[in-house]
């Protein structure tokens, strides 16, 4: 950390004392630009030094006890040595990590498609003028001020195994019979899905809303002059005109959803039967609760390169149209 | 035709907006309205529109039995000290990098900025433990630091600032300069108070997130001294049987400072989100 602050103060120092840096770029705001050198790393060092410490030196870290047989306690059996590549061949081989990496995707690929689609309807719907609607604006966003661990509690308490639970009542006075939902090895991760829905639809509308209405209302009056329907206006006006917008956030949700955590942690802990272990939850149960830090930094490296790959093949696509 | 179909449509509308608006908000009515009811009525009015309602035997008594079975003010203390502090200073010094980046021109600023968005892609959660050996090596554990500080700088929040600084005027600022002002009183006294409607954004995110950070305060508290109120929903489980009345008053309690803060703010807020997709 002090390293850190003083290689700043040498970098500021430096631009004060005149370098070429800095007049490089605009000799007549000289002054300027070394004052500017100096405010900014004044006032972003607080920032950045929390950010060193806290984010960046543990992963640094993740990358380099991924090479050893670093424990939580280590062993004196066992002590701190360097494994190579063991922890990437151990997490390619292992069953549970390909569990893990699957469920997520699964997840991903039931959560990201319904937001998308189901918030640019909402946004879409709740794009007028209606006396009232910021009121139902600010229900439908109203989930995501709820603390998860809230959340959490109102579905468990829909979702609950026994009789008394709401799902199964409901069902039950309906004479459908009951299910064990969480319990159950097969709806687990859907119900899991379909709480991270309700809980973030409202955020995605009203990102979605903002970028309908950056779109020029004469496009679609003149799409109204031209004889257009309200089915051609979406496909030829709204879609393409919205599309940075649905780009954003794809991208956002895809990376939010692979870093499934939260609600599996208070849920269900992983089970039943391994069918709602995610790979960030799988990361923190090898980490702290079997203490094998070396062989979990090995799967943040891995999930991170993993998301990084993603998210710049998002990136192409988009610029590539 | 035309006239009475459009006259309808605000009814018909309304009633689909009303019934969209019950699948969010069901599900809270129904907890805060179940919280004022005893064990057995809950479980009774559960299959029907009943649970809605409030009627029978109403009573706060499921509040005072959580404030007696755990240490409720000092869990809602320690959770409101530690996000009041983390929302203030992390909205300040995110604000500062984030105006650094976006206004300022020095050496290294493309760096840090690509280090901001290869940072957005960690999870926290990836990096906790390691996180928490610093914070062990720190000897910060158990502490109301821990549970501030390493919270502060969140790359987010300042990519949200960058942004925003970034489409600020430049005319502004060279104004600022000619009438002498140094770039740290245009930031103080010009940049930041311009900026209610991020600030709003980000100071509402922190203060929902910390409020309901569950995973680091389990790390970082071996004692009950700092623990928090997240934490503290353990304490009302029993393995035998499970009190819905007093696991909802807690929901609500937990719920209603969260509640307050955004509908005090909610509407730079939603602004500022709805202008996040358009940058991005």
């Amino acid at each position: 950390m002090e390293l850190h602050s003083e290689a700043i103060k040498m970098k500021s120092r430096k631009s004060v004392i005149g370098s070429r840096y800095a007049t490089s770029t605009r000799f007549t705001s000289r002054n300027s630009n070394q004052g500017q050198a100096r405010a900014a790393w004044l006032l972003g060092s607080p920032a950045l030094i929390l950010i060193f410490v806290f984010m960046l030196l543990p992963f640094i870290m993740s990358i380099g006890f991924s090479f050893t047989n670093k424990m939580l306690v280590q062993n004196i059996n066992n002590p701190l040595r360097w494994t190579g590549f063991y922890n990437y061949q151990k997490l390619f081989q292992q069953k549970e990590t390909l569990t893990a990496f699957l469920n997520t995707f699964k997840y991903a690929l039931m959560v990201v498609p319904s937001i998308l689609i189901l918030a640019t309807l909402l946004a879409i719907s709740v794009n007028n003028r209606i006396k009232g609607i910021a009121v139902f604006r600010l229900i439908y966003f109203s989930p995501q001020v709820v603390s998860t661990i809230v959340v959490a509690i109102i579905w468990w308490f829909i979702f609950s195994p026994s009789s008394d639970g709401l799902l199964n009542s409901i069902l039950e006075s309906l004479g459908l019979g009951s299910r064990t939902w969480l319990k159950d090895p097969k709806l687990a991760l859907t119900c899991i899905s379909v709480m991270s829905i309700w809980q973030d639809i409202g955020m995605q509308m009203i990102i979605i809303l903002g970028g309908l209405q950056f779109i020029p209302q004469e496009l679609y009056e003149a799409a109204t002059v031209d004889g257009c329907t309200r089915f051609q206006k979406m496909i030829h006006i709204t879609l393409p005109l919205l599309k940075n917008t649905l780009n954003f956030v794809l991208i956002t949700m895809t990376i939010a959803s692979l870093k499934l955590f939260t609600q599996v942690y208070v849920l269900t802990e992983g089970g039943p039967q391994n069918k709602t272990l995610s790979i960030v939850y799988l990361m923190y149960l090898t980490g702290f609760t079997r203490s094998q830090v070396g062989y979990s930094s090995a799967m943040a490296v891995v999930f991170f390169i993993l998301v990084l790959c993603i998210s710049m093949i998002q990136n192409k696509l988009n610029t590539e149209d | 035709m035309r006239n009475t179909s459009s006259n309808r449509l605000p009814l018909i509308m309304y009633i689909l907006y009303s019934a969209i608006a019950l699948i969010f908000i069901a599900p809270l009515l129904y907890i805060s309205v179940s919280s004022l009811k005893p064990d057995l009525q809950i479980v009774s009015d559960m299959s029907s529109i009943k649970g809605f309602l409030p009627y029978g035997d109403l009573s706060l008594s499921n509040y005072l039995s959580v404030i007696q079975k755990m240490d409720f003010f000092k869990y809602f203390r320690n959770s409101a000290i530690s996000t009041i502090l983390t929302v203030i200073f992390g909205t300040l010094i995110n604000a500062m990098l984030g105006y650094s980046l976006g206004m300022l021109e020095f050496k290294g600023k493309k760096l840090i900025l690509s280090l901001m968005i290869a940072m957005m892609i960690i999870p926290t959660e990836a990096v906790i433990i390691n996180r928490m050996l610093i914070a062990f090596h720190l000897k910060m554990l158990d502490t109301m630091t821990v549970l501030v500080v390493p919270a502060l700088a969140y790359p987010m929040y300042v990519f949200l600032f960058y942004s925003h600084f970034k489409g600020m005027p430049k005319e502004l600022m060279q104004a600022a300069v000619i009438d002498g002002a140094s770039y740290e009183m245009i930031f103080t006294r010009i940049m930041f108070p311009l900026s209610q409607p991020v600030i709003a954004t980000v100071a509402i995110m922190t203060f929902i997130r910390r409020w309901g950070e569950l995973l680091w305060p389990t790390l970082v508290t071996r004692t009950d001294r700092f623990r928090t109120l997240p934490q503290a929903m353990r304490s009302l489980f029993t393995n035998s049987y499970v009190y819905w009345g007093e696991i909802f008053a807690y929901g609500v309690m937990v719920t209603i400072p969260t509640v307050i803060i955004f509908l005090l703010f909610q509407k730079p807020f939603i602004q500022s989100i709805a202008m996040t997709g358009i940058k991005g």
